[in-house]
């Protein structure tokens, strides 16, 4: 039950035509399930004690759309209200955001709220933002409704789902539809791993690092 | 014949014993409303009974452990003496019984206080040990399986059970008096001499009659209507009136008035007699003649049930042997029929889930033979003085192997074992001897004990935790509560309900006496070893990690904590730099800043990263350094990937130490210690370093100030490549007395005019100027100096230049770049060495 649902469809070199990279990056309250949702998407597992993320973690996985292939390269970071500091590092520059609540715990809700204004404020200005929300499989003891989420993302222009990393239910979905969403033209293929790094380190050392927990 | 007998055969008396049964199992599988599946019943078992394993009384069997079989099976191992009050064959005086009965309540109220009711007290249960006296034997069942609730069979033999038990639900919990029911017909039929009571009778009207006993009242008690029903009025009265009076007590009708164990311990009965030199059994001297007893016989039960499994020594497989274990083909427990919904039909009750009472004797012979060659002395090993005359070092063949078998070898453990318990009854006062000892290695049994020791936990820790507020709630609360059951939950103690409450009660007390402190994600991964090593014991795994946390993580738990870790890794950036600069240059170049990967690894100290069994290991030796250690640690563990970070780009780097790769952690731990050796002190300097006060014995510099480490910004740290080395260090390595083939290479970027005045001794002079700094990638310029120091490469290069100037900052990053290990920076430059009048003036070249 727990390996239902495989990892994203893996690319077939012979058919790919444009390659593009994105950086996505998750936010949200801890223990909402954010690595559990990484972990089904990448590798199509699921655990249920899934130790909690300290610091950040980084995974990559490439989904196909159509003639194009799409490498997320992902960061999933710490939840705890006090890592907050070392988010910017991982959200600047980011292409793409999953900013994940649990349906069963309205506090977490209210911080995904938080997120996406914080996100909407310092961010890229045209981040791709999604909202989910996790745990879909303990419905019977939900907090948040379905309707209320929808229409607050309807409001933000954020992309919605209920998902399920236990089930594996629009866990594909929600990062294939922010595929579908990413501008494709501007990212040229060829955006090697190495740039990913000095991107992510000249980022941090510029005027706007003030803000990060440098400061 | 006559060969075998007279030879010393090494045979011992068997002297634990197995029990086992089988826990309920939940129907499916069944989520709890947090959407984690529900603990298994044999691992809540497993939690709760661990606090058995502390009890210590004379007359209670010890228990030593409690294992966890497949399909819920629980297994457990207790103090064993083959005498039991069932097997017993002879009768007893009636002072004999007065005395047993005594005995029994002491256990019995000792228990008790632990909320302990024994609940299936019977004449089986009731071992003697070979001077005659009381143990008692399972007592823990009851407990341990949560008042019977996590068991599928009911607990109590039906001959000896309190009426109340009967009439009351499943639902009711038994309370202390139930047992002293159970004794008082145990005493019946002793006093009575009949044997067992009602032999003929079937279950149902053994149950029956225990029932019928209701109708007793003032004129006829429970003793004189068993006497008249077993026909044997004349013995009852012929009994003393103290006994009668005795037996009475315990078989009241009413709970309410019946006497508690504690109660009925002030009966006038014990008072009567002189009973404390009284021996029970007349029988029991068969033991004694048997001859000397075996030297293993001296060991402390955990300690020889420690080597008795490390000598092969498996419960299981004994208990399988014994016919206690017995498996059913697969084929025949599957169910005819399951329902969607997931009820299951037709499916054949397995009679080996039931409860068997038998006990399995576990021989000790195997160990004994395993151990036959070790010397008497052995076992008492000297720990104060060496002597000449008895060579102990290094006799035994294991010493030499790699950790992971020493930690396997019987003998070899048995001799660490016997020192370390000789050496922790003498803490405090042989805390460097255990330092010793312990750099060698730390046994598995007593790690607790001495990892305490090691953290120089002294003191009133059980005072000191218990007026700790551990229950008011706070608002860390939900964030402990999220984090607990994912902390290293493949672990059977730690995922038990009894392991989450202690990590809650411990961490909550750390976070109520720290309030200058927060609780961050991670406090929990760092308390999870201590727990692990002190289940029995939340007060010492608390003074651990209250003593572990500043001497390794001082202020890494406050609120706003970047600057004290910012600067942790910046020097962690140094060190790879200093100790292997082809692999710093390829890490810089691709952006593999510690920053993404090593939090997680210093915040917690690996504890986050690592397996227990890893983490362990890492600590014994942790333990043993100073707060820098870990930082060589974090590069052994990436030098151990060396070939893998260097052929790799960012994403691969990134994502290798995502889910951290395989670390051979004795491999790690030697390697660090080597890089810690070599590597001056001064360049691991931090200002957010707890400072720690010298005592007079120890060796005091009277150093200027300016040849001391001071403190550096996050950002100074960060634009510098290499690390810096104090005055006071290049001083000390500069001393030809103490090396003889130098050690270091200063090299002194000033300009000639300045060098020629006077410069460190043996140094060369290679001007700032001499670079070219408008290259994109300055290089090192070609002159005979840059030959001198290409050819001096191994050594200490320490670039020096005019005060704090950064130039010196400059011309290491080149020597970096070119790929020269061991270069620092001169901590306020060539000046500070005018104060250790150094200065020589260069001869001439």
């Amino acid at each position: 039950m727990a390996n239902r649902g495989g990892p994203a469809q893996r690319p077939n070199p012979q058919t790919q035509g444009k390659i593009c990279q994105f950086k996505l990056v998750l936010l949200g309250e801890s223990a909402v399930g954010k690595s559990s949702l990484v972990l089904r998407f990448v590798k199509g597992q699921f655990h249920e004690y899934q130790e909690s993320t300290i610091g950040a973690a980084f995974l990559t996985q490439t989904v196909c759309l159509e003639d194009t292939t799409v490498k997320f390269e992902i960061w999933d970071t710490a939840g705890q209200e006090r890592y907050h500091s070392l988010a910017p590092m991982y959200y600047r520059g980011a292409q793409a955001a999953i900013i994940v609540y649990d349906i069963t715990n309205m506090d977490s809700f209210g911080r995904a709220k938080v997120w996406v204004k914080e996100l909407q404020r310092q961010a890229s200005p045209n981040i791709v933002i999604a909202l989910a929300g996790n745990k879909a499989d303990l419905a019977n003891s939900r907090a948040v409704e379905c309707e209320e989420a929808q229409t607050y993302a309807d409001e933000n222009g954020l992309l919605f789902m209920e998902t399920s990393a236990k089930t594996a239910k629009n866990v594909n979905e929600i990062f294939l539809a922010i595929a579908k969403k990413l501008p494709k033209n501007e990212q040229a293929s060829g955006a090697g791993s190495t740039n990913q790094g000095r991107r992510l380190q000249e980022l941090d050392g510029s005027p706007k690092a003030a803000g990060n927990c440098c400061k | 014949m006559s060969k075998a007998s007279t030879m010393q055969k090494p045979s011992m008396e068997p002297r634990f014993a197995g029990i086992t049964f089988f826990a309920t199992s939940h129907v499916g599988d069944v989520c709890g409303t947090n959407g984690l599946p529900l603990t298994p019943n044999s691992i809540t078992i497993y939690g709760r009974s661990q606090i058995l394993r502390t009890f210590s009384h004379p007359n209670l069997c010890a228990y030593l452990d409690i294992i966890r079989g497949k399909h819920e099976r629980t297994m457990i191992v207790l103090e064993y003496y083959a005498l039991s009050l069932s097997s017993a064959q002879c009768s007893i005086s009636e002072q004999g019984i007065v005395k047993l009965c005594q005995q029994t309540l002491q256990a019995l109220a000792y228990i008790n206080t632990f909320g302990v009711v024994h609940r299936c007290l019977a004449p089986d249960n009731i071992l003697f040990d070979s001077k005659g006296n009381v143990k008692l034997f399972n007592y823990g069942l009851y407990y341990m399986t949560g008042q019977g609730g996590d068991v599928s069979f009911p607990i109590g033999n039906p001959r000896y059970t309190a009426p109340e038990v009967f009439l009351v639900d499943s639902q009711t919990v038994s309370g202390p008096k139930v047992d002293v029911w159970s004794l008082g017909i145990i005493l019946a039929e002793l006093a009575l001499g009949v044997g067992q009571l009602w032999p003929e009778l079937k279950l149902a009207q053994l149950m029956r009659k225990v029932l019928s006993l209701i109708h007793c009242n003032s004129d006829t008690s429970v003793l004189s209507r068993i006497a008249r029903e077993h026909s044997c009025w004349t013995k009852y009265e012929s009994l003393p009136k103290s006994l009668v009076a005795l037996i009475n007590s315990c078989l009241q009708l009413k709970p309410s008035d019946r006497p508690t164990p504690e109660e009925l311990l002030k009966h006038p009965a014990f008072l009567e007699h002189d009973i404390a030199n009284l021996e029970i059994h007349p029988f029991e001297r068969v033991e004694g003649v048997r001859g000397k007893e075996h030297a293993l016989s001296s060991l402390p039960l955990q300690e020889l049930f420690y080597l008795w499994r490390l000598a092969g020594g498996d419960v299981q497989a004994e208990l399988k042997k014994q016919g206690l274990i017995r498996t059913m083909p697969t084929i025949l427990s599957v169910p005819r029929l399951v329902l969607l919904e997931g009820n299951i039909l037709g499916k054949r009750r397995d009679q080996t889930s039931l409860l068997d009472l038998k006990i399995i004797p576990l021989s000790l012979d195997t160990l004994a033979l395993r151990l036959s060659n070790v010397p008497v002395s052995a076992y008492y090993p000297l720990i104060e003085t060496r002597s000449e005359i008895i060579q102990d070092d290094d006799e035994c063949d294991a010493a030499n192997l790699p950790l992971i078998i020493r930690e396997r070898d019987t003998e070899y453990q048995f001799r660490r074992i016997v020192l370390f318990r000789r050496l922790l009854e003498g803490y405090p006062y042989t805390r460097s001897a255990i330092i010793r000892e312990a750099r060698r290695d730390i046994p598995p049994l007593y790690r607790g004990a001495v990892w305490a020791a090691l953290l120089e936990v002294e003191g009133d820790i059980d005072a000191h935790f218990i007026e700790t507020d551990k229950e008011t709630p706070t608002h860390t609360d939900r964030q402990i509560e999220v984090d607990i059951p994912r902390c290293h939950q493949y672990d059977e103690l730690l995922s038990s309900r009894e392991g989450h409450r202690k990590f809650k009660r411990v961490l909550k007390a750390w976070v109520e006496t720290n309030p200058q402190y927060v609780y961050w994600q991670g406090l929990d991964s760092l308390c999870a070893p201590f727990i692990y090593l002190n289940f029995n014991n939340e007060a010492k795994a608390f003074a651990c990690l209250s003593a572990f946390i500043p001497k390794y993580l001082h202020r890494f738990f406050l609120k706003d904590n970047s600057a004290v870790i910012r600067e942790y890794l910046a020097k962690f950036t140094h060190i790879i730099a200093f100790h292997d600069p082809d692999l710093s240059n390829h890490l810089q170049e691709i952006g593999f800043i510690p920053d993404l990967f090593a939090i997680p690894w210093f915040l917690t100290m690996f504890s986050h990263v690592f397996p227990l069994p890893k983490i362990l290991h890492l600590w014994d030796q942790l333990l043993l350094g100073d707060a820098s250690f870990p930082l060589y640690v974090g590069l052994a563990i990436l030098q151990q990937h060396r070939d893998a970070l260097l052929s790799s780009g960012f994403n691969e780097c990134i994502l290798l130490f995502s889910d951290l790769p395989e670390v051979d952690i004795e491999r790690c731990l030697s390697d660090s210690v080597s890089l810690y050796c070599c590597t001056p002190r001064s360049t691991t300097y931090r200002q957010h370093e707890r400072v720690v006060v010298k005592t007079p014995s120890q060796k005091n510099r009277p150093h200027h100030p300016d040849l001391e480490m001071s403190a550096q910004t996050v950002a100074e740290l960060q634009a510098e490549s290499c690390p810096r080395i104090s005055g006071a260090d290049l001083l000390d390595l500069l001393d030809a007395v103490k090396f003889p083939r130098p050690k270091v290479l200063v090299i002194d970027v000033r300009g000639p005019e300045l060098y020629n005045i006077g410069s460190a001794p043996g140094s060369i002079n290679i001007p700032h100027t001499r670079f070219d700094w408008t290259a994109e990638i300055p290089q090192l310029p070609s002159c005979p100096e840059a030959n001198t120091l290409l050819q001096n490469r191994g050594k200490i290069l320490v670039v020096a230049g005019q005060g704090d100037s950064p130039q010196a900052a400059q011309v290491a990053q080149v020597l970096l770049r070119s790929g020269l290990p061991r270069v620092c920076i001169l901590h306020r430059g060539i000046d500070v060495l005018q104060l250790g009048n150094l200065l020589t003036k260069p001869s001439s070249t």
